[in-house]
């Protein structure tokens, strides 16, 4: 996601494009750490007291979805610190287990209603039982390298994502061993209205204009759809380009469940 | 082989039926009993498919047993059939390899749903369970999603624009507006079908079906039985299926339903036939996109020809060399997801013995077509009726 980044002597602190008073329409502190984490080399990270800091618990364990997308590796005894702020959406990277000294961000004015009935949508989505059209959380975790890390499996010297059990010849395939590029190419796309959203996100689409969707394929051949983030300012075009980040895609059963946006690159 | 005969068939009007499931499944029944000539007893019922997808979560399990406990036929061997859309289009051609296999004599086939008499979030919920649950819905798409992701891609790959789905929209409407049983039952212009609302650009309301309720069967009997129900059977000659992926983006294609294609080859393969004989098809147009990829992957148009197909008015009434949804389509005479497949074949049959309202009446129709499709495609039925053995 578009951050603000801060690097000085206590560390490297970073918040949304909006300021440390929101992370965004589909943003939290997790999604900020893993865009931070991005932007650095990749190397062993404590996760200190980050996770009391997130507003809900991840359907996935975080130290996994930190490693599968940024190939950071979670060690309780690393030198490196994860922290988030307490109450504003800033998250830092230092040295020691204190609380670093927060720093000022430059802040965008967001419409309170805005903010207000995101966050009002998005805790009454996470409240919200399943009427069942829910993935099983064995079905989560085993395909979360293909959802959040774009991990590919190898059939018969063919990629294949997202992912599959059994080939034609009835020989189990592989898990997933290739990473797909990180970016792909608009084979077609839509704008969903809140009629036509479906339920998960039927809360969220008046207030976000709507649900950008495309259909992409990936340089490799594999083809997907993902959900269109940071799109405010933008129309897809077919044979436009899009890259991934991870941000929340629905809440339910009183989790959040994170994966792959696409956000345009080139129109 | 045993050959299949349509000796009776009837449903209830599509649209907001004041019944529930039992009341509007024994109106079909009621209505398909009736219209069996030389008349027909439940008791004579060896076997009965009924599609569903209990939309709602009505009655989810054992929802055939208590139909056709509540339609004279306890006792008969039943079952629901569930391929999303294309419920009771599966449940027509299990009901065909019944009889074909020598293993019944008298067969219903049917379906049924109820769809609005939900609040709007269960409704809502309920429309997107047939798509790819985990890398579509999920991922912020339902079949509006999918339909619009299929259009966008047509237009860039043909030469095609909106305004031919506009063209399938008003022709459907126009078609429906005769047909008593039908749910919308208006004339629609081009201008006002250009100018609907945006449901999933690009497609606006006018490019989506309705959600209706409705029920709808059909009496199959092996040949040695049909003159002993009516001296007019309609003769089916030729049933196919096909599927594919589920989701969209893991088709080779996604402005081809290689589903329909599969089912089509196999159906016309059955009735020794080609596309060019079918004088009336009867297509699952869930959305007006859906018509149009129809026409070609049923072989009535050539590819990328859909468009152009539907400008020029090729399936009007009486107007080209097939009528396409005579009955106004699911786009006018409405989509009661269960009831769909085999209220398309209850039009054929009509249409075949000329029992048609005269207003919409096809003439000289001597084989009939009727095209299924389960959720973005990744199920489909095409059946081939005909008034000669």
């Amino acid at each position: 996601m578009d951050i603000q980044r801060i690097s000085n002597q206590d560390g490297h602190f970073a918040c949304s494009k909006y300021g440390q008073q929101w992370a965004g329409p589909d943003g939290d502190r997790l999604t900020l750490a893993l865009a931070l984490l991005k932007q650095l080399s990749a190397e062993t990270i404590a996760l200190n007291s980050f996770a009391d800091q997130l507003e809900y618990t991840p359907s996935v364990r975080i130290d996994e979805i930190i490693q599968v997308s940024t190939g950071w590796i979670i060690d309780e005894d690393a030198s490196l610190q994860l922290h988030a702020h307490r109450k504003g959406f800033v998250v830092a990277i230092t040295e020691s287990k204190e609380e670093p000294r927060w720093p000022d961000f430059e802040t965008t004015e967001i419409p309170d209603e805005t903010q207000n009935e995101l966050n009002e949508r998005w805790h009454a989505e996470v409240s919200g039982v399943s009427q069942g059209a829910y993935v099983s959380q064995a079905q989560h975790v085993l395909a979360s390298s293909s959802r959040l890390g774009l991990m590919a499996q190898v059939n018969q010297e063919k990629l294949l994502w997202p992912p599959r059990q059994l080939n034609s010849n009835g020989q189990r395939i592989d898990s997933p061993t290739v990473q797909l590029s990180e970016t792909a190419t608009i084979l077609t796309w839509t704008r969903l209205s809140a009629a036509g959203a479906p339920s998960e996100f039927s809360g969220r689409a008046p207030v976000l204009d709507g649900v950008g969707t495309v259909l992409v394929a990936f340089d490799e051949g594999p083809k997907g759809v993902f959900m269109l983030a940071d799109d405010e300012n933008g129309v897809p075009e077919i044979d436009g380009t899009v890259r991934f980040e991870i941000r929340r895609l629905y809440g339910q059963d009183g989790v959040i469940h994170y994966g792959l946006k696409a956000i345009l690159t080139k129109s | 082989m045993v050959d299949v005969a349509m000796v009776g068939a009837g449903q209830t009007k599509f649209g907001n039926h004041p019944l529930g499931l039992k009341g509007m499944w024994s109106e079909a029944i009621e209505q398909a009993i009736s219209s069996v000539d030389h008349g027909i007893q439940t008791t004579d019922v060896d076997e009965a498919f009924i599609g569903s997808i209990a939309f709602g979560g009505s009655q989810l399990g054992n929802t055939a047993a208590l139909l056709t406990e509540h339609s004279g036929m306890e006792g008969v061997s039943v079952r629901r059939v569930e391929n999303a859309c294309a419920s009771s289009g599966f449940a027509l051609r299990d009901a065909w390899m019944a009889i074909k296999s020598g293993q019944a004599d008298v067969v219903i086939a049917g379906g049924i749903e109820k769809m609005n008499d939900l609040s709007t979030s269960r409704k809502r919920y309920w429309l997107g369970v047939s798509g790819d649950t985990e890398w579509e819905r999920l991922a912020g798409l339902t079949f509006p999603g999918t339909y619009a992701l299929t259009a966008r891609r047509y237009f860039h790959e043909f030469d095609s624009t909106h305004d031919d789905l506009v063209h399938v929209s008003v022709k459907n409407h126009m078609h429906g507006f005769e047909n008593e049983v039908a749910h919308l039952r208006k004339q629609v212009s081009f201008e006002k079908a250009q100018s609907g609302f945006m449901v999933a650009d690009p497609l606006t309301l006018y490019d989506c079906c309705p959600t209706s309720d409705g029920a709808s069967a059909v009496v199959l009997v092996a040949d040695h039985l049909a003159h002993k129900f009516t001296d007019t059977p309609v003769w089916v000659k030729g049933s196919g299926a096909g599927s594919d992926h589920l989701a969209l983006h893991d088709r080779p294609s996604i402005t081809q339903l290689r589903a329909t294609q599969a089912a089509a080859k196999r159906a016309y393969a059955t009735a020794g036939i080609s596309a060019n004989d079918v004088d009336l098809a009867e297509v699952h147009d869930c959305f007006t996109i859906a018509e149009v990829l129809a026409t070609e992957d049923l072989g009535f148009a050539s590819r990328g020809e859909g468009g152009r197909f539907a400008r020029e008015g090729e399936g009007r009434r009486n107007e080209g060399h097939v009528t396409i949804n005579a009955s106004g389509g699911l786009k006018s005479k409405g989509h009661p997801l269960g009831a769909t497949g085999t209220g398309q074949a209850v039009e054929i049959f009509k249409q075949l013995r000329n029992q048609a309202e005269p207003a919409r009446q096809v003439r000289d129709a001597e084989l009939g077509l009727t095209h299924n499709v389960g959720g973005s495609g990744a199920t489909c039925a095409v059946h081939i009726f005909g008034r000669e053995r």
